[in-house]
């Protein structure tokens, strides 16, 4: 057993640092900053509670796993309607694929006009995004996550990360596009 | 250009997922090549990876939740101390430490698995709560390393040079805070706590020796706090504050007073040190740094006004 002094030190390293990206994640999970804290500062006690068990690796990653079960758990009780739950994931994934996000690649906007999207377009397309695109989209784009570690996080396989991530831009892009 | 023997997919999904890949540096050296040449060949492909740049830039590019100074402390607490602290301060943790029954866990693994962790913790904490926070606090720290690294270092300051002071009562203390800086500057980290945050700095040191002394921020005045440490002085841990100046540091050991009265600094420089000590009633400090004395006296007044 760690002694508790070195047990608050891990948590010190393992948490502490990414407490800017616990909270970038809440906040896309349940929509805003005042509920991100609450669910970063819950998560953060799950955390410290289970420091024994972090083995190492992405210290960023294991804080988000917890995060995002946090933001799940805490929105089952704090909103009862109006919440995904886990296990309708997959057929998400067929629902969006049947209404064809896939962009055929020869008409999507230019890329300056992307790049000239202001941010609170680009928040609220996030926003609008079906939570799994936006889920996988966030771990990537905004905690800068590997396929490997998103992956690992939602118990699916790569291949359904890279097509929700693929989906996610998709989304995003036609959606800035259609703005002027 | 439609026969590619190159091994990428050829479904016009498959290379999407493929340039999604390669902006997200999911590649090896031999499929970004690939990649690249599928790009630099048809034009559609040119600009979907285009979007997706600028996409992702537009994304990183957001603006973060702040991590604001109450909160950062607030979570910082629960590291610190599974004692009194967090159970007087923080209700709100408590709740939320509970086990959380009755709600459909999505995620049931991750529950058992820190669940129990949870409530044994929860547990000790409330033993801990009872049976002398104070004291408690203390067991956790590991003395005989920390002492025995004190006292070779202070045998070797004490051979080495003329750093020992005759004739005066703090002498020993002095000499501890001195090769306790001086250690510092020899040390991987001078510090132990890293954090340019006196809401961070201040509640670990309380709790790891119970007291923990004024941390002003002094950075406009271009002294800044950038973390503490734990020193063992005389037996006792005392908290010590540092801070930078340009590229110099300087100690502040901060030793709890017992209804001791104020004095007005005092210099103890010596050894190339420059070592002031005054006393407020509550603390008595010691400021030791390899400035030039007249910077550590704008420090140490600085610092006393801010107190």
């Amino acid at each position: 057993m760690l002694s508790e002094k070195a047990l608050a030190e891990r948590f010190g390293e393992v948490v502490l640092p990414h407490l800017g990206d616990a909270l970038a994640l809440a906040r896309w999970l349940t929509g805003n900053a005042a509920d991100a804290e609450d669910v970063v500062q819950e998560a953060c006690v799950k955390a410290h509670a289970g420091i024994a068990g972090y083995a190492g690796g992405n210290a960023r990653a294991w804080l988000l796993t917890i995060v995002r079960n946090t933001a799940y758990t805490w929105m089952s009780r704090n909103r009862p309607r109006g919440m995904l739950t886990v296990g309708d994931l997959g057929d998400l994934d067929e629902i969006a694929a049947a209404h064809g996000t896939s962009l055929p690649g020869e008409d999507g906007p230019e890329a300056s006009l992307i790049a000239r999207a202001d941010t609170a377009a680009l928040e609220a397309a996030i926003a609008a995004l079906p939570h799994p695109f936006r889920e996988t989209l966030v771990l990537r784009d905004i905690n800068g996550l590997s396929y490997r570690e998103i992956a690992a996080m939602l118990s699916v396989p790569m291949g359904t990360v890279m097509s929700r991530l693929a989906r996610a831009r998709g989304l995003l892009v036609s959606e800035l596009g259609r703005t002027p | 250009m439609t026969n590619h023997d190159d091994g990428l997919p050829n479904d016009p999904e498959g290379i999407r997922l493929m340039i999604h890949a390669l902006v997200d540096g999911e590649l090896d050296a031999a499929a970004v090549l690939a990649v690249e040449r599928r790009i630099a060949a048809d034009p559609q492909l040119a600009a979907e990876h285009a979007r997706i740049v600028a996409l992702q830039a537009a994304v990183s590019r957001l603006p973060r939740p702040d991590v604001s100074d109450a909160f950062q402390a607030r979570i910082a607490a629960i590291g610190m101390a599974a004692t009194a602290q967090q159970a007087q301060d923080e209700p709100v943790q408590d709740e939320a430490a509970e086990p959380q029954q009755g709600t459909p866990s999505a995620q049931p693994g991750l529950i058992a698995l820190i669940g129990g962790g949870q409530r044994r913790n929860a547990e000790t904490r409330l033993s801990q709560t009872r049976v002398l926070p104070r004291a408690r606090r203390f067991g956790s720290f590991d003395w005989r390393a920390m002492a025995a690294s004190i006292m070779i270092s202070a045998v070797l300051a004490s051979g080495a040079t003329q750093w020992l002071m005759v004739n005066s009562a703090s002498d020993g203390f002095a000499a501890a805070v001195a090769s306790g800086h001086r250690r510092s500057l020899l040390a991987a980290s001078p510090i132990d706590v890293v954090s340019s945050d006196r809401h961070t700095v201040k509640p670990w040191l309380d709790a790891r020796v119970g007291v923990s002394p004024p941390a002003p921020d002094l950075a406009q005045d271009g002294y800044a706090l950038i973390g503490g440490r734990v020193e063992v002085i005389a037996d006792r841990p005392v908290p010590a504050l540092v801070y930078r100046h340009r590229e110099h540091l300087i100690t502040l050991v901060a030793e709890p007073q017992q209804g001791g009265g104020t004095t007005a600094p005092d210099d103890l420089s010596s050894g190339g040190f420059s070592l002031v000590h005054w006393s407020d009633g509550a603390f008595s400090y010691w400021a030791i740094s390899d400035m030039e004395r007249p910077e550590l006296d704008d420090f140490v007044a600085r610092f006393r006004k801010a107190v």
